[in-house]
């Protein structure tokens, strides 16, 4: 026994003190989240898109002269990249209705040059510019600019400073109605996602802790207000607002959005209710309301924030398609929707008019969904390391 | 299993006598609807509208005589078209819808589980990143740009297929393609992350540990399973195509059910709004119901009747 000495039943303190270390400051939940959904590239992308479009949304319209209803009949159906004929210095626009459009050199579209008459059976129209006779031919698709002999002018191609991204069949500028459009879509993005974090997490939170036949009933009106599309409510309440826009889309996504959050609070509370903290704050003696709101609805935040953020895009989805099957908001107000419709109109000579709101659709779809799936993938700790 | 569907039934009942009731008071409550008096209308469908919704009468008589009048498969006389009864309506629309929504269900099937098992087995390969890519493209753009893109490029510039209408099968193709595309996607990404799920589970190393040849592990092991959720979403697609068919037989100026119901919406054609919203729900409902049955039935694990 005399091998050991008191020493040898010292504690090894600095080992033992190294390995105990924490290294690096202790992260919140809420901070892990976000560190996680920032690591991907496209969420954040979807972030910026979403804040871009916001912004302009909001104060774009006040930085454009034009306004979402003007209709400017002299320019009608101009794209953004004017091709245009170079005559005597001066630039020339021939406009799908037959008119010589002058351009400066800003590439801001003027005022029809005045015509000297018509030549109806050459199917022309006789101008003069910088001293000299030129005619306008209208015998084809797209109209050309032609000399006293024949021929066509030189053209070259200017950006259009009137309507950076060129008027609609109606001389509306674009730009503008794009940006009223997004609005629209952002108004209808935000109720789908206050109805539900409203309305939705309510319900199913009170149907998933109350259980029993609160729930059996609560659940059955789900499922059958879920047993119909969404679309079928939104032309019922259509009708019964006669022509009411955008009010009663708002109406018939407010009044049943909220049936998948509601499922999904439902499902997670279930499950939560059993845990012994709920049992130990019933214990001593927290009402139902002060549970759900202090430890249960915290708690499912995260399937909450992801089905919230899921359900956005198929809320914008809907609206443009209710508005391009001409349910949606009336005109002249511009939605993105019934823009697209519009451009149907026109697509033969005019595409770029479905290019942008298709697009801007499109770039919406995206960002929300890069936004939805980065959350998810951030909540989800089987993600994490 | 008697008990789930007898409970199921009930459940469809009950949902189309609410939605029944829904539409009934929706259109009560529209002024100049079909049940208000004193609006000009030709005297004949006044008169018919009189003689068969008993305007006169109290409301729940109303009701139960509309209800009898649905039992018997009547819908009544179009508000619109003198002579023609919504009946008359469905039956010109209805065969154009269903073989669109046939063939775009069969379509999407057909396609999209092919490839969510490509794009699973060689995960992470550039088939996978190909086929991501085009989902994504399919679940963000819209039917209505796809139809339209379709029909100028394919259609218009070309001239492969017909501009409108389906008096080929020919005209069939296109409408189809739009219609699914976003199915298409959708059950592409649920066959691939519910097959790789599965491919990682024990019995599928049991299988390969067994010495099963390859194909035969993914086919007769991996994939039945796999096909779980895709099965469960059967009944959400088919009323996705449903509605979907509105825009696209808008575009392509299809003389579909879809077609009629938008032009009686905005009509203001009530009886037959009311005609075409139970038969689109009551067809709903049912395929619902139906595709439940069958997911019982090949999954074991679920437990019917709870």
């Amino acid at each position: 026994m005399s091998q050991f000495t008191p020493n040898d039943w010292a504690p090894c303190g600095a080992a033992r003190q190294e390995s105990d270390q924490v290294s690096g400051a202790s992260t919140s939940y809420g901070k892990e989240v976000l560190c996680q959904f920032a690591r991907r590239w496209t969420a954040v992308l979807g972030v910026l898109l979403v804040a871009v479009t916001l912004v302009l949304a909001i104060v774009g319209p006040i930085f454009s002269e034009n306004s979402y209803d003007n209709q400017q009949r002299t320019y009608v159906s101009t794209p953004p990249l004017l091709p245009v004929y170079d005559v005597g210095g001066q630039h020339y626009y021939v406009s799908t209705s037959g008119k010589l459009l002058l351009v400066d050199g800003e590439g801001m579209l003027q005022d029809a040059a005045p015509s000297l008459g018509e030549e109806r059976e050459n199917k022309r129209y006789v101008y003069e510019l910088d001293g000299e006779t030129y005619y306008l031919n209208y015998r084809s698709s797209p109209f050309t600019l032609e000399d006293a002999q024949g021929r066509q002018q030189p053209m070259t191609r200017v950006w259009n400073r009137r309507f950076p991204l060129g008027s609609d069949y109606l001389g509306r500028d674009i730009m503008v109605r794009l940006m009223y459009g997004a609005r629209i879509s952002l108004t209808v993005a935000f109720v789908a996602t206050l109805v539900n974090l409203v309305i939705g997490i309510l319900y199913g939170s009170v149907s998933g802790y109350l259980g029993g036949m609160v729930d059996v009933v609560m659940m059955r009106v789900v499922d059958i207000i879920s047993s119909i599309p969404l679309t079928m409510y939104v032309i019922l309440i259509m009708v019964l607002f006669d022509n009411g826009g955008l009010t009663s889309i708002i109406i018939a996504l407010g009044s049943v959005y909220w049936v998948d959050m509601a499922r999904v609070v439902r499902g997670e509370m279930l499950s939560l209710k059993k845990q012994e903290y709920v049992s130990a704050a019933h214990t001593m003696g927290s009402s139902t309301w002060y549970i759900l709101r202090r430890h249960l609805i915290p708690n499912t935040m995260g399937p909450i924030i992801v089905t919230a953020t899921m359900q956005i895009p198929s809320a914008i989805f809907t609206e443009a398609f209710m508005s391009f099957i001409g349910l949606g908001v009336s005109a002249p107000m511009a939605s993105l929707g019934t823009m697209c419709n519009d451009a149907l109109e026109t697509l033969q000579i005019a595409p770029y008019q479905l290019a942008f709101p298709a697009g801007a659709i499109c770039i919406a779809m995206f960002a929300f969904n890069f936004i939805g799936d980065g959350l998810r993938d951030a909540f989800d700790p089987q993600m994490r390391k | 299993m008697v008990k789930f569907i007898v409970k199921r039934l009930a459940m469809m009942v009950a949902t189309l006598f609410v939605i029944l009731l829904i539409t009934f008071l929706i259109m009560h409550a529209i002024p100049g609807g079909p049940y208000s008096a004193g609006k000009r209308l030709p005297e004949a469908i006044q008169a018919a509208l009189d003689e068969k919704y008993n305007l006169n009468a109290p409301l729940h008589v109303q009701f139960w005589d509309y209800l009898q009048g649905v039992l018997h498969f009547d819908l009544g006389p179009s508000f619109k078209y003198e002579g023609m009864s919504v009946n008359d309506l469905i039956a010109q629309g209805f065969p154009i819808s269903a073989a669109l929504g046939i063939f775009s269900m069969a379509f999407t099937l057909l396609l999209s589980i092919p490839l969510g098992i490509i794009a699973a087995l060689k995960h992470g390969k550039w088939q996978d990143t190909f086929i991501g890519a085009l989902t994504a493209l399919g679940v963000t753009i819209p039917s209505f740009v796809v139809a339209t893109l379709l029909d100028y490029f394919l259609a218009y510039k070309l001239g492969w297929f017909p501009v409108f209408g389906v008096a080929t099968l020919k005209g069939y193709v296109l409408p189809v393609i739009a219609l699914s595309g976003f199915y298409l996607a959708f059950m592409t990404r649920l066959t691939r992350s519910s097959l790789m799920d599965v491919m990682r589970s024990d019995y599928i190393r049991t299988a390969r540990v067994k010495g099963l040849p390859e194909y035969k592990v993914v086919f007769r092991h991996g994939l039945r399973n796999s096909l779980i959720p895709v099965v469960t979403v059967l009944g959400p697609t088919l009323a996705g195509l449903l509605m979907g068919s509105f825009v696209v037989e808008k575009i392509f100026a299809l003389p579909g059910m879809g077609r009629f119901f938008i032009n009686s919406i905005t009509n203001r054609d009530y009886t037959a709004i009311m005609g075409f919203t139970l038969f689109y729900a009551t067809i709903l409902v049912v395929l619902v119901f139906l595709v439940d049955i069958v997911y019982s039935v090949i999954d074991p694990r679920i437990k019917l009747g709870e």
